[in-house]
C-alpha cells in the first residue's frame, strides 16, 4: 500500500518540489519518516496522529514509513504535515483520491485536525505554477497570499476534513478555490498614513529625496538631532512609484519567509528602519536555517539606517556587496541560499557625536579629533556608493506654523515615475534600470560631444578637491536632474545643481576644516 | 664627537643633565643681572664638564651625573638627535635670540628651531583662536594673516587645529612667512594632520619650542608655550575664541608683557566669537582691516598703511555693487538679498519665488564664485 503526493521546501526564497512518499506495510506498528528530517518534521509524526484521529478517521495499525524525496536535502518545518496525513489516509484506504496527481500539499496540522499557516506559501505558488500543477492545496488563513499566482488554483482549506473533501473529488474543488478581492493591483494612490507635505520647509532634503528616489541614488541626510530626518525618511517612502504585480509577488515572497501569517499580497514599498542594535544575521540575513535579513526586506522598497554612525563598522562593510548585486548569497556547508535585496539606502547621522557641528544656533563641543573620528568610521567603500548627502538644519520654531502649501507626495511621486520611465528607455536592454548603476563608461559617452560640462566638471572637481567618484557621482546626479525635467542632455544648470547634494558644508565634517 | 663646547651646549647640560628648572636657572641668570656666563659658572663650578663632553664619558666619582646613566635620553643623546636632524639651537644672550622674547619676565633660557625665519624675524604679530573655528574665522584667519604677511609682517601661532593652521597657510604666501611655535618636543608632529604644514613651514619660516625632543604635548605644556607665542611679537590677534579659551589665556599673558591685545568681531549670535567680544568689551581693539592693526605701529608701518587702504577700497568697491563681479539677473537678485547676515534655502526661495531647484543652482553657482558661503547648515552669507 504506497501513496505518493507533491510538497514543497524552501531554498533560501525558492521552492523545490519534495515528494511524500508513504508506505504502509505489515509488521510492528510503527510510523518513521525518512529522507533527512528535521526536528519539526519529525514532531508532525504526533500532529498527523492526533489530527487524523481527531478528525474522525483511524489511524491505520500498520509499520508506517514515510520518505521524503529528494532524500539528500535537509528538511525543516511543518510543511509535510497535510500530506502525510492524506498520505497515509489515501493509502490506507479511508478516503478516494482523483487529483494527486495534479496537486501540491501544504500545511501544518494542528492536534484537532486544523490547517495552520507556513512560510513561503507563495513561492510554493509559484513552484507549483513552474511544475505545471493544477491545484495547490493551503492552509486557509494565508490563502489570499498566493492568490494572485494565474495558472495555478489555490485551493484553502481550514482543517484536515475539508482537505480530504476537496482531495476525494474534483467537483468538490470549486468551492474552496480562493480568488482575492482586489481586483487590481496599480493605482492604488498614497495608501500610506505619511505624506511629503507633512515637512515644512527643508527644501533642499526634500528636492535631494526626490532626485534620489528618481534615480535610486543612495542618499546620506546629515543633521543635529531634532531637525527632521527620520521624519523625512519616513515620507520617502510614499513617494516611491508603485509596485507592479511582479514587484508585489516578489517582496510578499521575501515577507512569507519571514513570518507565517501575510494573509495577503503585500502592496505597499516596504520601509525598513533597523535599530542599531540588531545582530549581523538580523541585518543581512542568516542563521542556522538562513532567513532573509532587513536588507532583504527592504527589497524594492526603502533601508533606512538611522544613527548610521551607530552601527558596528562591520556591519555597514557588509552592505557593500548587497549594494552592488541586489542580492545576497549566504552560504552554508552544504547549501547556499540567496535573497534578493535590490534596495535604496536612505542613511541618517548626526554630524558629529554632540549632533550640533554645523548648527547655527548652538555650539558643538566635539574636538576636531573627535569629529575626524566620527567621520573615519564612514569613509572608504560604503560611502562611495552613497551618490547624494545633504544636510537638514534645524528649523526655527517660527517655519512650523508657517504653512506655506507645499506639495503633497502624489504631485511629486507622478514627477518620478515620468522620471522613471525615461530611465527604463535608456536602459532597455542593458543589465542596469537606474541612473545611480551606471559605469564611468557610459558617463563618458553621455559627455562626448559635450565640452563645456566637460570643462565644468574641471572646474570643479578641481575646486573642491572632488575624488573621481565624487565626480562620478555629481554626473549620475545631474543625469537624473535632467531626466526630471526631460531633457535629452545634461545641461549646465544641471551639473550645479548636482553640486549641492555632493559638496556642500557639512557633507563631509570629518573633511571640512 | 668632539665639538665646541659653547654656551648653548652648557645650558642644555644643565638643564636636561642637571635636572634644573628653566624658571630656576632664569632667577640666578637675573641674580647675576643678565650675564650668561656666570650663570653658567653658576652651575657648573665644581664639573669639567669639557672633559665630559669631548670623551663622551662620564666622571663615575660624581654621583649627580652618574644617575643620567640610566636616563634614556640624556643631554648627549638629544645633542646627537640636534646634529643628525639639523635642529639648531638658541640660547638666551645669542645674537640670534630675538630681543622682544627677551624682554619678557620669563624667557625660555634654550630655543629648539628649525628653519632660519626665527633668526631673520623683524616684527611679528600672533593669531590665535579656537580649534574648532567656523567657515568665518577660517576666512578671517586667512584674510588677516595673508595681508600681514604680505606687507612683511612674520606670524606667530601655535601649529594647532583650525584658526592657527589657516593663518599659518596663509602667511606662508606671502613675505613675512611664519613662526610657528610648539607645545611639545620638536621631533613631534602634533597634531599629526598638520604633517605636511609643518614640513613647509620648515621650509619658508621656523619652528620653534623649549620643550626637549621627545617631551609630549601635555596640557600644561601649552600655556607655558603660548607666553612665547606672545613674547616673540608685537601684538596678539585674537579670532574666534571661546569664552574661556586658551586664546584668552594667551591674551592675559600678552597684557602682562606689555602686547597690544585686538580682536576680530564674529556674529552676535554665534557662540564661537564670545571670547573675541569679552575682549573687545575689556579695551582690545577691534580688527576689521590690518590698517587697524598697522595704526597701533604706526611709527613702522607709516607707508604700508597707506598701502593697504587701496588694497581695502577695492574690497568696499566690490562690496559696494561698484565693481562689475560679473553676475546678472537672478543670480544677482538672491546675491543682493542674501546680505551678510546669514540666510536660509527656505527665506531665499520664498524671498525669490523661484522653483527649490533654480535657487539650489543658484547658490552653488555664487558659491563657485566664492561670493557667498554656508557658514551653517543650509544657510548663505555673502562673503564681500
Amino acid at each position: 500500500m504506497f501513496f505518493k503526493l507533491d510538497s514543497f521546501t524552501l531554498i533560501g526564497i525558492n521552492a523545490i518540489r519534495v515528494s511524500v512518499e508513504v508506505h504502509l506495510s505489515r509488521g510492528l506498528p510503527d510510523f518513521v519518516i525518512v529522507g533527512l528530517p528535521g526536528k519539526a518534521v519529525n514532531e508532525s509524526r504526533q500532529r498527523v496522529r492526533s489530527a487524523v484521529i481527531n478528525s474522525g478517521f483511524d489511524f491505520p495499525v500498520k509499520k508506517i514509513i514515510v520518505n521524503l524525496s529528494p532524500a539528500d536535502i535537509k528538511k525543516d518545518g511543518s510543511f509535510y504535515d497535510l500530506p502525510i496525513a492524506l498520505a497515509i489516509l489515501a493509502a490506507s484506504g479511508q478516503i478516494k483520491c482523483d487529483i494527486s496527481g495534479e496537486s501540491c500539499f501544504v500545511g501544518e496540522l494542528s492536534l484537532d485536525g486544523k490547517i495552520n499557516p507556513v512560510k513561503g506559501l507563495i513561492s510554493m505558488a509559484e513552484e507549483s505554477q513552474r511544475l505545471g500543477k493544477k491545484y495547490f492545496l493551503v492552509p486557509h488563513e494565508i490563502a489570499n497570499q498566493a492568490s494572485f499566482i494565474s495558472g495555478v488554483g489555490i485551493v484553502a482549506c481550514k482543517n484536515l476534513s475539508e482537505a480530504v473533501e476537496a482531495f476525494a473529488c474534483r467537483e468538490n474543488i470549486g468551492k474552496f478555490i480562493c480568488r482575492d478581492k482586489i481586483e487590481s493591483v496599480s493605482n492604488r494612490g498614497n495608501s500610506y498614513d505619511l505624506d511629503f507635505s507633512d515637512v515644512k520647509g527643508q527644501l533642499r532634503a526634500k528636492r535631494a529625496l526626490e532626485i534620489a528616489v528618481s534615480g535610486r541614488h543612495n542618499i546620506m541626510l546629515i543633521g543635529p538631532p531634532g531637525s527632521g530626518k527620520t521624519m523625512l525618511a519616513r515620507r520617502a517612502v510614499t513617494i516611491m512609484p508603485d509596485l507592479n504585480l511582479e514587484e508585489c509577488i516578489e517582496v510578499t515572497k521575501v515577507y512569507s519567509l519571514y513570518e507565517k501569517h501575510v494573509n495577503r499580497l503585500i502592496q505597499k514599498r516596504p520601509f525598513r528602519n533597523p535599530h542599531h542594535t540588531i545582530s549581523r544575521a538580523g541585518l543581512i540575513g542568516g542563521g542556522v536555517n538562513p532567513r532573509p535579513g532587513e536588507i532583504s526586506l527592504a527589497h524594492k522598497g526603502l533601508l533606512f539606517l538611522d544613527e548610521f554612525s551607530q552601527f558596528p563598522k562591520n556591519f555597514i562593510e557588509d552592505l557593500r556587496q548587497p549594494l552592488e548585486n541586489k542580492e545576497v548569497i549566504i552560504t552554508r556547508s552544504h547549501l547556499s541560499f540567496s535573497f534578493p535585496c535590490n534596495f535604496m539606502l536612505i542613511m541618517a547621522t548626526n554630524p558629529c557625536y554632540c549632533g550640533y557641528f554645523g548648527d547655527g544656533s548652538r555650539k558643538c563641543v566635539c574636538s576636531q579629533r573627535e569629529i575626524q573620528k566620527f567621520w573615519k568610521k564612514m569613509s572608504g567603500p560604503v560611502m562611495d556608493r552613497i551618490d547624494m548627502r545633504v544636510t537638514v538644519a534645524r528649523l526655527p520654531e517660527s517655519s512650523f506654523i508657517n504653512t506655506g502649501t507645499s506639495e503633497n507626495s502624489d504631485e511629486i511621486k507622478s514627477r518620478i515615475e515620468k522620471c522613471l520611465y525615461i530611465q527604463n528607455d535608456r536602459f532597455k536592454g542593458k543589465k542596469i534600470s537606474y541612473n545611480s548603476e551606471v559605469g564611468i563608461k557610459i558617463i563618458n559617452e553621455w559627455l562626448k560631444d559635450d565640452k563645456k560640462i566637460r570643462d565644468l566638471i574641471y572646474t570643479i572637481s578641481g575646486k573642491y578637491n572632488l575624488t573621481a567618484r565624487g565626480t562620478v557621482s555629481i554626473l549620475k546626479v545631474s543625469r537624473t536632474i535632467a531626466d526630471l525635467e526631460q531633457s535629452n542632455t545634461i545641461k549646465e544648470n544641471h551639473v550645479i545643481e548636482a553640486i549641492n547634494y555632493r559638496v556642500g558644508y557639512g557633507c563631509n565634517p570629518g573633511s571640512n576644516f | 664627537m668632539i665639538m665646541e663646547i659653547g654656551n648653548k651646549e652648557k645650558i642644555l647640560y644643565i638643564l636636561i643633565d642637571r635636572k634644573i628648572k628653566s624658571s630656576k636657572f632664569m632667577d640666578i641668570f637675573r641674580q647675576n643681572s643678565g650675564d650668561i656666563n656666570k650663570t653658567i659658572e653658576h652651575f657648573l663650578k665644581y664639573e669639567n664638564l669639557k672633559l665630559n663632553l669631548e670623551t663622551g664619558e662620564k666622571n663615575n666619582h660624581d654621583p649627580e651625573i652618574d644617575t643620567h646613566k640610566k636616563d634614556k635620553y640624556g643631554y648627549l643623546k638629544v645633542m646627537d638627535y640636534i646634529f643628525k636632524n639639523k635642529v639648531e639651537l638658541l640660547c638666551i644672550g645669542d645674537d640670534g635670540y630675538p630681543d622682544i622674547l627677551e624682554q619678557i619676565y620669563s624667557p625660555p633660557p634654550l630655543l629648539f628651531f628649525r628653519g632660519n625665519k626665527i633668526k631673520e624675524m623683524e616684527f611679528g604679530i600672533a593669531i590665535v583662536g579656537s580649534r574648532k573655528c567656523t567657515a568665518y574665522g577660517r576666512e578671517a584667519a586667512a584674510y588677516i594673516s595673508r595681508n600681514l604677511s604680505e606687507i612683511g609682517i612674520t606670524v606667530v601661532s601655535g601649529l594647532a587645529v583650525g584658526i592657527d593652521s589657516y593663518a599659518h597657510k596663509a602667511a606662508l604666501e606671502g613675505k613675512g612667512g611664519t613662526i610657528g611655535v610648539l607645545g611639545c618636543g620638536i621631533d613631534i608632529v602634533y597634531p599629526p594632520e598638520n604633517k605636511l604644514l609643518y614640513e613647509e613651514i620648515i621650509l619658508k619660516g621656523s619652528i620653534i619650542t623649549e620643550f626637549f625632543p621627545k617631551t609630549p604635548p601635555l596640557k600644561n605644556n601649552f600655556p607655558i608655550r603660548n607666553r612665547i607665542i606672545s613674547g616673540l611679537c608685537r601684538g596678539v590677534i585674537v579670532i574666534e575664541a571661546g569664552e574661556k579659551s586658551g586664546a584668552v589665556i594667551t591674551c592675559e599673558m600678552a597684557l602682562k608683557q606689555d602686547r597690544e591685545v585686538f580682536a576680530v568681531p564674529g556674529n552676535i549670535f554665534s557662540p564661537a566669537s564670545r571670547g573675541c567680544h569679552k575682549l573687545i568689551k575689556n579695551g582690545a581693539k577691534l580688527v576689521e582691516r590690518i590698517d587697524d592693526i598697522l595704526e597701533e605701529f604706526s611709527q613702522v608701518y607709516q607707508e604700508n598703511l597707506r598701502l593697504c587702504s587701496d588694497y581695502d577700497q577695492k574690497d568696499n568697491m566690490k562690496a559696494q555693487g561698484k565693481q562689475d563681479i560679473g553676475i546678472r539677473g537672478n543670480e544677482a537678485r538672491i546675491y543682493e538679498f542674501i546680505g551678510f547676515r546669514a540666510k536660509s534655502v527656505e527665506e531665499i526661495v520664498r524671498y525669490s519665488k523661484m522653483e527649490v531647484r533654480e535657487v539650489l543652482g543658484i547658490l552653488a553657482s555664487l558659491e563657485i564664485k566664492q561670493l557667498i558661503r554656508e557658514g551653517s547648515f543650509n544657510k548663505y552669507s555673502r562673503l564681500f
